[in-house]
């Protein structure tokens, strides 16, 4: 049994068991609520310079399989357990969560009570932490998280352009940190997709000669991908937009909204969210940090159409002039709830909608 | 034997879109008038008020048209006899308003001109526009829908039929072949 450290940024020191890879590595501290579906969120580019922590006392019960990734290289900076199980147990079991971390050099700490500690950030906030095997190596972690919080999208895009053809309608992903579910949503729907990396100009997403495009989500801060907001002034008023989590925040940002940083975020799977036009609830999956400022969307040409019923955060957005929507939370699910996975058909109909309205314009 | 082309939760989707794109295509919602054709149109655009009002909170007008299609109310293609307009209770004043023309399902056209006619009578609105829940095609008019919830190809000799709640207290389109 080897030791590790839970080191915080005012000095705290929690002691653990390691797992996982033997790395130091530094990162925000974050709760993710979930009670299964560690393997999606590992995996996840949103979580890219985050130590995530299970408040679900046991975890890797079910193992990791090969089908379940959300990217191809995980950025996740740590994993943080009360309770690691010792034998996975699955049909689909085929490969261990410590082996898997080890793989992809993310370093894990368990026996921390990960619930108490829960309850201290729901006060203090969430804290820059790290976990070391030596309590010396974390301060130097810590302050050099401030220079690659900046380039967190940069590292969880995709550097070049790729395909994911089909037959249906041309998509164009903007890529800040996709999760593959969005793909397999649009691929379930026949798109043709072109991923574009995060820098792409809007003439290079136009190219593509898109029917719609999606703005992915992603990691860290919004205010740190300021390239991305002329581009999105361009696109709105050409094709239909859909923004999710980083893209919705994007997509408020771009028209003149503000986003501050939440104390905690919303990292898990029952998140109600109520439809303000119907009154319909959704439980959604997210994992955001960031929110958008409702006060700030009034002055603004966007309406706000989705709020979290538990403490009002802004969950989903819509352009008053343009076909253009977002969501905060994760439509795509993976993991979590797929009550809102009718948002990628609604965008398909909105495509179709606009084509519509277009030929007439055409034919006045 | 009907068979469902569109569950309830898609109907309610393609309500919430209509009125997205309300918004979108107007600049505000301040003259909007809703005239829903009766029965379901009735229904939907008393829906759709509700819809804005949730957004807007604005109290949107919604007046009726009785326009009977042949007694049997069936949405069969008729040669011989026009749509009737059986009763005008629009309630409110629709001089120099933007009138949204509501109906379930657009087939023909001619119970939309039948609506056009009545609507003029009553006023002179500044714009009318229309919002169908289905279109199904085979147009007899020159008249074309500004707001569709769901476009269903169909053959001449089907029916299409919208449940709503509030009237047939449960909710879909079906398709049915007629004898």
């Amino acid at each position: 049994m080897k030791k590790r450290y839970l080191v915080f940024e005012n000095g705290e020191v929690i002691e653990g068991e390691a797992f996982g890879a033997d790395v130091a590595r530094a990162g925000e501290l974050v709760f993710n609520t979930g009670m299964t579906g560690y393997q999606e969120s590992i995996t996840d580019q949103s979580y890219n310079g985050e130590i995530l922590m299970f408040t679900y006392p046991l975890i890797g019960n079910y193992g990791i399989n090969f089908d379940d990734d959300e990217s191809v290289a995980p950025t996740t900076a740590g994993v943080v357990a009360h309770e690691v199980a010792r034998t996975a147990s699955n049909w689909r079991n085929q490969m261990s969560l410590d082996e898997f971390l080890k793989q992809h050099h993310i370093p894990g700490i368990k026996g921390i009570d990960t619930r108490a500690l829960t309850k201290k950030i729901r006060t203090q906030g969430a804290p820059k932490a790290a976990l070391v095997d030596e309590v010396t190596q974390a301060p130097a972690l810590i302050t050099s998280l401030e220079q690659s919080s900046k380039q967190l999208v940069k590292a969880s895009s995709t550097h070049n352009a790729y395909p994911n053809p089909n037959t249906g309608k041309r998509i164009v992903v903007v890529d800040f940190g996709l999760k593959h579910s969005i793909l397999r949503e649009l691929a379930e729907r026949n798109c043709n997709v072109t991923v574009l990396p995060s820098d792409a100009t809007a003439q290079q997403v136009l190219n593509c000669k898109p029917d719609g495009v999606l703005l992915s989500n992603g990691p860290g801060d919004p205010k740190n991908v300021p390239a991305a907001l002329d581009m999105i002034r361009t696109i709105q008023q050409e094709v239909p937009l859909f923004g999710i989590c980083l893209g919705h925040q994007l997509f408020a940002l771009a028209n003149g909204c503000d986003t501050f940083k939440m104390k905690f975020g919303h990292r898990g799977f029952n998140h109600p969210v109520k439809e303000i036009v119907t009154n319909r609830i959704d439980f959604t999956s997210q994992n955001h940090g960031y929110a958008v400022d409702a006060q700030s969307v009034a002055k603004t040409e966007l309406f706000i159409t989705h709020e979290e019923i538990n403490d009002n955060t802004v969950e989903g957005l819509r352009h008053k002039k343009y076909p253009a929507f977002s969501v905060q939370f994760h439509p795509d699910a993976a993991p979590g709830p797929h009550d809102a996975s009718h948002l990628f058909d609604d965008f398909l109909e909105i495509i179709d909608s606009q084509q519509r309205q277009k030929e007439l314009e055409q034919n006045v | 034997m009907a068979h469902e082309v569109v569950d309830g939760s898609s109907m309610q989707r393609a309500l919430t879109r209509i009125t997205y794109e309300i918004i979108e295509q107007n600049k505000g919602v301040d003259d909007l008038v809703f005239v829903g054709i009766k029965t379901r149109g009735v229904y939907i655009a008393k829906r759709l008020a509700k819809r804005l009002k949730q957004l807007e909170q604005i109290d949107i007008p919604v007046g009726e048209l009785d326009i009977t299609l042949y007694r049997d109310d069936r949405h069969v293609a008729d040669y011989h006899e026009e749509p009737e307009v059986k009763g005008v209770d629009i309630k409110v004043d629709i001089n120099d308003k933007h009138v949204i023309l509501v109906d379930d399902v657009l087939f023909t056209g001619r119970t939309v001109r039948a609506a056009l006619d009545a609507l003029m009578d009553a006023g002179r609105p500044k714009k009318i526009s229309l919002a169908v829940l289905v279109d199904r095609g085979h147009r007899e008019l020159p008249i074309r829908p500004d707001f569709v919830g769901k476009n269903i190809p169909t053959a001449l000799d089907e029916q299409v039929h919208v449940a709503v709640e509030e009237f047939d207290s449960h909710e879909d389109i079906t398709i049915e072949k007629i004898k």
